[in-house]
């Protein structure tokens, strides 16, 4: 006799929660990073499924696989969960190909988080490059969420793109501009006739910006190229590699630290991670 | 603890009974090898012989397990049936270092947070008895260099000494306790049975004279990541990953799906972090591009990383590796030059 899956799913963490994909958004003009909205089909999975911004999870495609992937939604933001994936290989493309209405599944939550505890009563930095920008965006709807806002100090984005077709969410980058309590930065390496906003790339903003370092945290995330040049320019700031934090990605199968690819040195980036301080990466070995 | 004496004839005998009633995995002979199989009626079960081909790890382990089973639905794929729950039954003749092998496996398996409900149901369902080495039976054992010994009962739930006309049945656990049944016409031990059998613990462990050192090396390791010496190791290697397949503690593994027509399974296969795709990533980026990089992957797992999560080497001296590898790349080699370094 066959146990409900709802009591499967409980009690075995390689057990995918069903979900419908009730919402689908092309982010990009490439078209090939869209944001997935998806809904639980057992309403006790949405109890379980409790995230922290910073988490991730296995989305899984019965006959194709499952890929790791970080929430974009924050959790303040009730009845679905939302991941934004850009088309690339076996599973992503799968789900590219996907229609609103389609089930599918999601493992998770997995991983660590951004340290809320710790940001709390600090002022913020984040910092984004490109695609990079998903679990930021859940760490920065978190925090400006109304109940929340008060437990964080200033809040400022240095958000960045190739160009404006490129950039995510832009309708929350416009609501976000419009708040008097974020200090929001949004730039294109390169603009076109109809952009308006700032030009140039994100290390040099950060820069210009100049955020202090007092009481301060960093949150960044993006591409290598964009975290070589811009980690120095916190250091020149007085930053603290214990106040620098980031998240890193692994190839991982089964997310929960057994599988055995992941690890950096003696943490699996799947459990022990994704999310470390540069004070904490400096203790890893450096194979990533 | 309770223990006794039976008559060593009595012993096949026992096995094909239990055989009878209940999944035995045993050793048996397969052409040149000796291999753990089911034992099936007409099949001889070995009571001497030096150690098995392939590790048991397979029978909490599968080398390819199904995970789950889904179907095909107008909505899409979806969750249709786990495999069924394992059946109760016996590993029988496993040496101690292949024992010892599934308590290092429970400490990944069986943590306090993530824990693996497949490996769990078959450690449940499974009982271990295993067949201590009165003589170490190859010359590239080296249980005693890595926390073992040839009578070492840590994974064993029942374990057998040979002390010449008897062996020495030890109940270690509930479970071994509830094959006493079986063991009907053992008699009890006495204390001379008793001290023999540390005559034996004593003497086989001597006459491993190869040794390692297993733990001295971690404080060696947790500084040499960046060490020239990773250069060295893996030149000759053929990235074919036998050492893993043979390895009883290697536990990687893949996750894949496979699809007929309207049905699916979700299967996990042994994996090997001796192979380029282990870690390569879909952007076409992988953190380890190089054997040298795995090489030193699959030791520092083994004889540090393992250490520094559960306080314990990854590695069992079985020397399986050292046996099989195809170009003769040697741990123990290796672990010497390390604990030089």
């Amino acid at each position: 006799m066959q146990k409900p899956l709802q009591q499967i799913v409980a009690e075995n963490p390689y057990v995918p929660m069903p979900v419908e994909v009730i919402k689908i958004i092309t982010e990009v003009d490439s078209k090939d990073i869209k944001t997935f909205r998806l809904a639980f089909v057992n309403k006790e999975d949405e109890e379980r499924f409790k995230y922290i911004p910073g988490q991730f999870a296995e989305l899984s495609l019965f006959g194709k696989g499952e890929s790791p992937i970080g929430i974009a939604s924050s959790p303040t933001q009730k009845g679905y969960i939302e991941f934004t994936v850009q088309k690339a290989g076996v599973v992503t493309s799968a789900l590219h190909e996907m229609e609103e209405g389609t089930l599918m599944g999601v493992r998770g939550p997995l991983g660590n988080s951004w340290p809320i505890e710790f940001l709390e009563g600090k002022n913020i930095v984040i910092v984004g490059g490109g695609f990079a920008f998903t679990t930021l965006r859940s760490l920065i709807n978190y925090m400006i969420f109304e109940e929340n806002r008060k437990r964080f100090g200033k809040i400022t984005v240095v958000y960045g793109a190739r160009s404006p077709g490129l950039l995510l969410y832009k309708d929350e980058l416009e609501a976000w501009g419009k708040r008097g309590d974020i200090d929001l930065n949004v730039t294109v390496d390169k603009g076109d006739s109809t952009w308006k906003g700032r030009e140039g790339f994100v290390p040099t903003v950060c820069k210009e910006v100049a955020p202090s370092k007092e009481n301060a945290v960093t949150v960044i995330c993006g591409p290598p190229i964009m975290i070589r040049f811009t980690l120095p320019v916190f250091f020149d700031l007085g930053f603290s590699k214990e106040n620098i934090i980031t998240s890193l990605e692994m190839r991982m199968k089964c997310g929960i630290g057994k599988c055995g690819r992941c690890n950096v040195g003696s943490k699996y980036v799947c459990k022990d991670g994704p999310v470390f301080s540069l004070a904490e990466l400096d203790k890893l070995t450096k194979e990533y | 603890m309770e223990k006794k004496l039976l008559k060593k004839d009595k012993l096949s005998g026992i096995v094909k009974k239990l055989a009878a009633e209940k999944t035995v995995y045993a050793p048996v002979k397969d052409e040149d090898n000796v291999l753990f199989k089911i034992l099936e009626p007409g099949m001889e079960p070995l009571t001497s012989f030096a150690n098995t081909k392939n590790a048991p790890k397979k029978v909490f382990f599968p080398h390819s397990e199904l995970l789950m089973k889904y179907t095909r639905s107008p909505k899409g794929m979806v969750f249709a049936a786990m495999p069924a729950d394992a059946e109760e039954f016996v590993l029988f003749g496993a040496r101690p270092c292949d024992a010892r092998s599934v308590a290092l496996l429970d400490m990944l398996f069986d943590q306090e947070k993530w824990k693996d409900p497949y490996y769990i149901e078959k450690r449940k369902k499974g009982t271990v008895i295993s067949l201590a080495c009165v003589h170490p039976p190859y010359s590239t054992c080296f249980c005693t260099s890595v926390d073992g010994s040839p009578t070492s009962t840590q994974g064993a739930d029942l374990m057998l000494t040979d002390l010449g006309e008897n062996y020495l049945v030890e109940f270690l656990t509930p479970k071994g306790e509830a094959l006493a049944p079986w063991f009907g016409e053992a008699t009890a031990a006495d204390a001379a049975a008793e001290a023999k059998k540390q005559a034996i613990a004593e003497q086989s462990a001597a006459e491993i004279k190869k040794k390692i050192p297993g733990r001295a090396i971690k404080p060696i390791l947790d500084v040499s990541f960046e060490h020239p010496f990773w250069d060295t190791i893996a030149g000759k290697c053929l990235a074919c990953g036998t050492c893993t397949y043979v390895c009883p503690t290697c536990h990687c593994f893949d996750i894949s799906d496979e699809i007929k027509g309207d049905d699916g399974a979700r299967i996990r296969n042994w994996d090997s972090c001796m192979f380029p795709l282990f870690t390569k990533e879909t952007s076409g980026h992988n953190p380890r591009t190089s054997q040298k990089q795995r090489w030193r992957q699959r030791l520092m797992h083994k004889f540090k990383y393992y250490v520094d999560n559960f306080d314990a080497i990854a590695c069992v001296g079985c020397g399986r590796c050292v046996m099989s590898c195809p170009v003769n790349i040697d741990i123990r080699k290796i672990v010497e030059d390390i604990s030089k370094l």
